[in-house]
C-alpha cells in the first residue's frame, strides 16, 4: 500500500516536473514589465510547457539568482536591456557563475540596444564576440523580407538551419516543410572563438554581412564580419551541460514576427514564418527539454563459460572475454525516449590506461532496450596487459548533453596457477619423458647397488 | 674455608656440563642484550614502522595475513604505480613477511593474539638475537678456543653496523637476511669441513630462505663460488669440496628459481655465471681425479693440459657467444656501479639519487666498527697463520667485503658479520695469551722444539714469526696492563655501540624529534599528520602524485594510490612524474590530468629547516625527467648563469616557473612581515611576491609546513585556461581579440 502511495507520489511528481529535466523556475528578466506584452506568445507558450515564470527588471531590489548559495532559479532569459550595465544584481561573474551552477540562460539582443558591459564581459569569457560597439546590425541584401524592408535589408529571411554537420542530429528544424523561413529581423551578429563547448545554431548566409549603421551608414569599408562566419544563433554548453543561447534578434522571438508573412525578394508568394515553432526549439534546448541524454546504467561481466557471473567486477584478468553494456535514454519535451544514434554517428566506447587499447563500436542491443532506453554493447577480448584500465564513454556532440562516463577495472596477470599444466603442452613432454627416465634410472641404480652382494675378493682370487 | 669455596667456586667451571650450561646462558645473555639495544626507538618513541622500504613490507604482511598465501603470490596491486598497478607477488621477495605470517599464525594456534604490527616491529630485534647466535657458530668452526665465539656473538650482537639495519621498527629484508647470510656461511664451513651432502643441503635450505628474503643474496652465489676457486688454485681440490659445493649449487639453484621474483636468473645473468660456471669446473676436476687415477702420469699431463685448455676455451666462448646473442643478461648497472663509483650517476640517476648507495666516507668505519675495525686486520692475520679451507673463507669474504662496504654505504652490512668474527678471533688470541694465570715453564718448550725441530726444517714455509714457538707472558704486570687495557676497550665499545645505537640508528624519520629551549623533547609529527589528513578527508581511490620516495609512506599510512613509489621498477614512470614536477604548469597540468592525479604532495622544510625536502631533491628530479625527455627538461636551466642553484629572487626562470618551487613557496610568505620571507634550510631571503598557482589549489599544509597537498583542479567548465578563469574571478576582464591584423575564422 505504502509502495503504491509513493509510486503514485512519483508518477505525479513526473508528470509536474515533466517539463524540463533541471527544473521549472523560469526569470525573465525585462527592463519594463510592459515589454512582456510583445512576447506574449514565445512567454504563453513557456507557461504552457509548464515552466513558472518570475518577472524582474534590472534594477529590481528583490532580483537575485541566488539565495543562500543555491541558485534561486533553474532558466533565466534576459531580454534586451537599455541599461549600460545590468546592474549589480547580474554581473558577468554573477551569470557565469550561475552558468557554473548548471543554470541555463537565454540571452536576445537587438540592434537598436547596445548589449550591456555585463553581458559583454560574459560573452567574451564563452569566447563569443560581438562588435566593439557592442550592437552591429546584419543585413543581406539577397535574402531580406521585401514586404516589411524592401529599403533597408535588415530582415533576414533564413531557411531552417537542418543538420549542424553530418551526424548531428538535426533538433531545431526536423519536420519543418521545405519551403517555410525564419524571419530575423533587425539583428546583431556575433563571431565565435575556435572552442569545441560553443556552436552556432543559426549562420548567415554566405551573402550577409554586420556593420555599424551609426558610424558606417555611408560605406562598409571594414564590416565586422560576413558570411558564415557572422552567428546569429549561437550556443554554449559547458562541460556539466548548462547550456547558454544568444539569439540576435530579439525580434525573433517576438509576436509580431510569429505569424507574419513575408517574402523573399523574386519569391512568387509570401510565406508564413517557421518562427513560432523555431523560437520553441531554441527555448526548449537552452532550458533542457530535448537534446538531454541521460546514461541509465552501465554493467560490465565477465564473458566466459564458467567465469564468475559477477556484475560490474572489480577486476578482471588480462585476455578475459568482457561485455560492456550502457543504457541510454533522450529527452524530448515531456518524456524519456529511447536513445538513438544520429545516422552516420556512431556510439564508442574506450578501454584505455594513458591511451586507448580498444575503441570500440557500441551495437544497439535490443534485449535489454525497452521504449525509454536504449541499450548498447560491445564484447571484446581485454589486451594483455595488466593495469588499471577505464571503460570510457566520451559521446560529446553539439547540441546533445555531454556524456562521459569513466568505470575503473583492475586488469590483472595470470596467477601462478591459471597457465595450463606442463602435460598438457605437447612441447614439454620431451623434458617430463627426461625427467621419468631419470627418475627411473636413479631407482634401478639404487636397486642394483643395494641387491647386488658384493664379490668377496677371494673368491675372484 | 675461604680457599675451599673458592676451589669449589673454580671447579664448577671446570666440569664440561656446567661449561655448557654457562655458555648457553651467556648466549642468552647475549641475544637479552642484542634485543635491548635495539629498542631505543620503541621506548623513546613509539611502536611504529620506521622509514620507507619498511613500510611496504608492512603493508605487504598485513595483505599476507588477511587474504593468505596464495593470494598473496598471485597480489596484483593496484593501488601503486597508477595506472600501470605492480605484480606485487611476484617482484618482492617473499620471506620477511612470509617469517612474520608464520610467527603471527603460530602464536594465534598458542592462543596468544599479538597485533601483526607488534610482531613486524620486534622482527628485526628478534632475529639480532639469532644473528649472534649464528656468528658464535660460524666462529667456533674457525678456531678451537671456545672464548672466540662467545666474543664474536656479542660484537654481532652490539655492533651499530649491523644495528643501523635492525633496530625495532627497521622491519627491511636485511632484518632477517643477516642473520640467513651467517647463518649459511656457517652451514657451508660445516658443509665443506666435513664434506657432508646433509650439511651441504641444509646449507642449500638456508640459501633458498636467503633468496626468498633479499636481494643481497647474490653476495652467497658469488662468494661461495670464489672460495671454493681459490681453495682449487691453492691446490686445495677434494671430494669434500666437490661433495659440499655440488650439493649446495644444484640444490640452492633449484630453491632459488622457486621465487617469481627470481625465477630464471640463475641461468639468465651474469650475476649468477660465476656459480655455474665453478659448477662445472668441479665436474670437470672430479672427472681429472678419476682420469688420473686410470693412466700413467706422462701421458696425463698431456692430457690434463690439452683437455683443460680445450674446455675453459670452449667455456669462456661459449659465455661470451650466449651473451652477445641474448641469452645471458650482461651485467646491471648496479653492478657496474660496484666497479666505478662514478657510473650510477653518469647512466643511472635513479640509483645514484638514493643516499645508501653513495661510496662510504671513512668515519664511517670506525663510527660503525669502532674497535673492531682496527682488530680485524689481526684476526685475517690469525687466519693466514692457520690456513685451513675454512680460514680461506674468512680471507676471502674479507677481502671483498671490505671492498664492497667501501663503494656502497648500506654494503657495510654485509662487512659487519666478517669484521666481528676476525675481531673476535683477534680479541679471543689475545685472552688467550695474556689471561692465563700460571706462568709458562721454559722446558715444556725446549722439549716441544726438540720433537718439533726436524719437521720444522722440512717445511720452511709461511712466516718466520709463525715457525717460532709460543712461549708465553711470565711478568703478571704485563698480564694486568693488557688485560685491564682490553677490557677497557670492550667497556669502551659497549659505550660508543650504545651511544651510537640511542644517537643514531633509533630515529624513525616519519617522526622527527626536537629539543625545546628547557632540554625536553618536542615530537614532529608532521607526516602522519598529513598522511592522517589524506586517509580522512579524499576519496578512497584519489591519486596522489609526489616524488617517489614517500611512495611507500602514503601507500602504508594514508592508504591512497600512488604514481610512482621506492620499488623504483619503471624509471620512465619515475620520470614523467619528474616532468611534472619540473615543468610549468601549463606542461603539467596534461600529464597530471592524463595520469588521473587528484592530489600532489610535496616535502617542505623551509620553515622548520628541515633540510631533506624535495627543494633539495629537486635536482634528482631534473636530472631523471632529462633522461627521459632531454628536449624538454634541461638541468642547466635550473641554475643561475653564475651555475649557482638558488631559490631567492635571483633564482632561474624555469625554477621558478617549475610546479616543484610555486608549491613548495605558495602562499610562504604571508607567514612573514612583507619582503621578510626566510627559507631557513637554504638560508636565503624570498621574493616579496611569492608564485602563484592556477591549476592546483592548495589543500592542506602541515603545522610546520613539512607537508603540503595540493589539489589539482578540474578542466574549468568554460573551455577557458585556468588562469584566465583566476583573472576572471578577480575581476579582470579578457581583452577583446584585437581588431588588426589576421581574423582566426572558425571552420566547423
Amino acid at each position: 500500500m505504502r509502495s503504491l502511495l509513493s509510486f503514485a507520489v512519483l508518477v505525479l511528481a513526473t508528470v509536474v516536473s515533466a517539463i524540463s529535466t533541471t527544473g521549472d523556475r523560469l526569470l525573465v528578466v525585462l527592463d519594463d514589465a510592459a515589454e512582456q506584452a510583445g512576447y506574449s506568445k514565445f512567454l504563453g507558450d513557456l507557461k504552457s510547457r509548464g515552466f513558472k515564470l518570475s518577472f524582474e527588471t534590472p534594477k529590481s531590489e528583490s532580483l537575485s539568482l541566488f539565495h543562500l548559495g543555491e541558485r534561486a532559479y533553474d532558466h533565466v532569459i534576459l531580454f534586451p536591456s537599455k541599461l549600460k550595465g545590468l546592474g549589480p544584481k547580474l554581473t558577468g561573474q554573477l551569470l557565469l557563475q550561475f552558468l557554473n551552477a548548471d543554470g541555463n540562460i537565454l540571452v536576445a539582443l537587438g540592434s537598436d540596444t547596445a548589449a550591456s558591459t555585463a553581458l559583454v564581459s560574459l560573452l567574451t569569457e564563452l569566447d563569443i564576440h560581438l562588435p566593439a560597439e557592442r550592437t552591429g546590425l546584419v543585413v543581406d541584401h539577397f535574402n531580406y523580407d521585401s514586404v516589411s524592408a524592401p529599403d533597408k535589408h535588415d530582415v533576414l529571411l533564413l531557411p531552417p538551419p537542418g543538420s549542424h554537420r553530418p551526424g548531428v542530429k538535426d533538433i531545431f528544424s526536423a519536420g519543418a516543410p521545405s519551403d517555410q523561413v525564419i524571419a530575423f529581423a533587425r539583428g546583431v551578429g556575433a563571431t565565435l572563438g575556435a572552442g569545441e563547448l560553443l556552436t552556432p545554431l543559426l549562420r548567415a548566409p554566405s551573402t550577409a554581412y554586420s556593420y555599424d549603421p551609426s558610424t558606417q551608414a555611408e560605406t562598409v569599408d571594414d564590416p565586422f564580419a560576413a558570411g558564415e562566419q557572422l552567428s546569429l544563433i549561437s550556443t554554449f554548453q559547458s562541460r556539466t551541460s548548462a547550456r547558454f543561447t544568444l539569439v540576435g534578434s530579439a525580434e525573433l522571438l517576438a509576436d509580431k514576427w510569429f505569424d507574419t508573412e513575408v517574402q523573399k525578394p523574386g519569391a512568387a508568394k509570401a510565406v508564413k514564418t517557421f518562427n513560432r515553432e523555431f523560437a520553441k526549439r531554441v527555448a526548449g534546448w537552452t532550458f533542457q527539454e530535448i537534446g538531454v541524454l541521460r546514461v541509465n546504467w552501465i554493467e560490465h561481466h565477465l564473458n566466459e563459460v564458467g567465469g564468475s557471473n559477477e556484475t560490474n567486477p572489480k577486476i578482471y584478468r588480462i585476455k578475459n572475454e568482457v561485455t560492456y553494456a550502457i543504457s541510454v535514454s533522450e529527452y524530448a519535451w515531456d518524456a524519456w525516449t529511447a536513445f538513438s544514434v544520429p545516422p552516420n554517428d556512431v556510439f564508442q566506447l574506450e578501454f584505455s590506461m594513458l591511451s586507448p587499447f580498444h575503441r570500440l563500436t557500441l551495437q544497439p542491443d535490443a534485449a535489454h532496450s525497452t521504449p525509454d532506453a536504449a541499450a548498447f554493447t560491445a564484447s571484446f577480448k581485454l589486451p594483455d596487459q595488466h593495469g588499471i584500465f577505464n571503460f570510457k564513454i566520451n559521446y560529446k556532440r553539439p547540441f546533445f548533453t555531454n556524456v562521459e562516463e569513466k568505470n575503473t577495472v583492475s586488469v590483472r596477470h595470470m596467477a601462478h596457477d591459471e597457465w595450463p599444466r606442463s602435460f598438457v603442452i605437447s612441447g614439454a613432454w620431451p623434458w617430463i619423458a627426461g625427467i621419468g627416465a631419470t627418475v627411473a634410472g636413479w631407482l634401478g641404480f639404487c636397486a642394483l647397488w643395494m641387491y647386488s652382494a658384493p664379490v668377496s675378493g677371494k673368491k675372484t682370487q | 674455608m675461604s680457599a675451599d669455596l673458592l676451589q669449589a667456586v673454580a671447579d664448577v667451571g671446570k666440569g664440561k656440563g656446567t661449561r655448557s650450561l654457562l655458555r648457553v646462558v651467556i648466549l642468552c645473555l647475549i641475544a637479552g642484550a642484542a634485543i635491548a639495544s635495539r629498542l631505543f626507538s620503541v621506548i623513546r618513541f613509539e611502536s611504529i614502522i620506521h622509514e620507507f622500504d619498511p613500510w611496504f613490507n608492512f603493508r605487504a604482511t598485513k595483505y599476507l595475513v588477511a587474504n593468505g598465501f596464495y593470494n598473496f603470490w598471485d597480489w596484483f596491486d593496484d593501488r601503486t604505480w597508477h595506472p600501470l598497478g605492480r605484480v606485487t607477488g611476484g617482484t618482492l621477495y617473499p620471506g620477511l613477511m612470509v617469517t612474520s605470517g608464520v610467527i603471527y599464525h603460530a602464536l594465534r594456534a598458542l592462543n596468544i593474539p599479538v597485533d601483526i604490527r607488534n610482531i613486524c616491529v620486534l622482527l628485526a630485534p628478534a632475529f639480532s638475537g639469532l644473528t649472534a647466535f649464528a656468528s658464535y657458530l660460524l666462529t667456533n668452526e674457525m678456531t678451537t678456543t671456545p672464548s672466540a665465539g662467545l666474543l664474536a656473538a656479542i660484537f654481532m650482537g652490539i655492533a651499530p653496523g649491523y644495528i643501523s639495519r635492525s633496530v625495532a621498527g627497521s622491519y627491511d629484508n636485511e632484518a632477517i637476511a643477516i642473520f640467513l647470510l651467517v647463518f649459511t656461511f656457517y652451514l657451508w664451513i660445516k658443509a665443506l669441513k666435513q664434506g657432508s651432502m646433509l650439511w651441504g643441503a641444509m646449507c642449500a635450505l638456508f640459501y633458498g630462505y636467503m633468496v626468498a628474503s633479499w636481494g643481497g643474496y647474490a653476495f652467497i652465489t658469488c662468494l661461495l663460488p670464489l672460495h671454493s676457486f681459490v681453495l682449487i688454485c691453492m691446490g686445495r681440490y677434494s671430494t669434500r669440496l666437490y661433495v659440499a659445493y655440488t650439493t649446495w649449487y644444484a640444490l640452492g639453484t633449484l630453491a632459488s628459481m622457486q621465487i617469481p621474483f627470481v625465477g630464471f636468473l640463475p641461468v639468465k645473468t651474469s650475476e649468477h655465471m660465476p656459480a655455474l660456471g665453478i659448477f662445472g669446473f668441479l665436474q670437470l676436476l672430479g672427472f681429472l681425479d678419476y682420469v688420473r687415477s686410470a693412466i700413467p702420469g706422462r701421458q696425463f699431463q698431456t692430457f690434463l693440459w690439452l683437455f683443460a685448455g680445450g674446455i675453459f676455451g670452449v667455456g669462456l666462448g661459449g659465455l661470451v657467444l650466449a651473451t652477445s646473442l641474448g641469452f645471458i643478461a650482461p651485467w646491471s648497472g648496479r653492478f657496474y656501479s660496484l666497479w666505478d663509483t662514478g657510473y650510477a650517476k653518469i647512466h643511472i640517476p635513479i640509483i645514484a639519487s638514493v643516499s645508501e648507495h653513495q661510496p662510504t666516507a671513512w668515519p664511517a668505519f670506525f663510527f660503525d666498527l669502532n674497535m673492531l675495525i682496527w682488530l680485524f686486520p689481526a684476526g685475517v692475520y690469525l687466519c693466514f697463520q692457520q690456513l685451513a679451507d675454512e680460514h680461506v673463507f674468512i680471507v676471502v669474504y674479507a677481502l671483498f667485503g671490505s671492498y664492497f662496504a667501501g663503494v656502497m654505504v648500506r654494503l657495510m652490512l654485509t662487512l659487519t658479520p666478517v669484521v666481528c668474527v676476525a675481531a673476535a678471533m683477534a680479541m679471543s688470541s689475545l685472552f688467550d695469551t695474556y689471561l692465563v694465570a700460571k706462568a709458562p715453564k721454559p722446558e715444556d718448550h725446549v722439549a716441544d722444539e726438540a720433537s718439533e725441530g726436524a719437521a720444522k726444517k722440512a717445511a720452511k714455509t709461511g712466516l718466520k714469526s709463525t715457525s717460532r714457538p709460543v712461549v708465553g707472558v711470565y711478568s703478571y704486570f704485563a698480564k694486568g696492563t693488557i688485560v685491564s687495557g682490553l677490557t677497557l676497550y670492550l667497556l669502551l665499545f659497549v659505550l660508543h655501540c650504545t651511544w651510537v645505537t640511542s644517537n643514531a640508528y633509533s630515529s624513525p624519520s616519519v617522526v622527527l624529534a626536537s629539543k625545546m629551549p628547557d632540554g625536553s623533547q618536542h615530537i614532529i609529527d608532521d607526516y602522519r599528520e598529513a598522511y592522517q589528513w589524506l586517509r580522512q578527508n579524499t576519496a578512497d581511490d584519489a591519486k596522489i602524485m609526489s616524488w617517489w620516495d614517500y611512495g611507500y609512506q602514503i601507500g602504508g599510512m594514508a592508504d591512497r594510490p600512488t604514481l610512482v613509489d621506492n620499488n623504483t621498477w619503471n624509471n620512465t614512470h619515475i620520470a614523467t612524474v619528474g616532468k611534472a614536477m619540473s615543468s610549468r604548469e601549463e606542461v603539467s597540468y596534461p600529464i597530471m590530468r592524463q595520469h588521473e592525479v587528484d592530489y600532489v604532495l610535496v616535502v617542505f622544510g623551509g620553515l622548520l629547516g628541515y633540510s631533506g625536502d624535495d627543494i633539495n631533491k629537486f635536482l634528482w628530479m631534473v636530472r631523471i625527467a632529462e633522461g627521459i625527455w632531454p628536449d624538454e627538461v634541461k638541468e642547466r636551466d635550473f641554475f643561475t648563469p653564475r651555475g649557482e642553484y638558488r631559490v631567492d629572487g635571483e633564482a632561474s626562470e624555469a625554477m621558478k616557473n617549475s610546479l616543484m618551487y610555486k608549491m613548495s613557496y605558495y602562499n610562504y610568505n604571508m607567514l612573514f612581515p612583507p619582503g621578510q620571507a626566510q627559507d631557513r634550510v637554504r638560508g636565503v631571503r624570498l621574493p616579496e611576491v611569492g608564485p602563484t598557482l592556477s591549476t592546483l589549489d592548495e589543500a592542506f599544509t602541515s603545522e610546520n609546513w613539512i607537508i603540503r597537498i595540493f589539489k589539482v583542479k578540474d578542466l574549468d567548465r568554460f573551455g577557458r585556461d585556468h588562469g584566465q578563469a583566476m583573472a576572471f574571478e578577480r575581476g579582470i576582464k579578457k581583452k577583446a581579440p584585437r581588431k588588426k591584423g589576421p581574423r582566426t575564422l572558425r571552420v566547423d
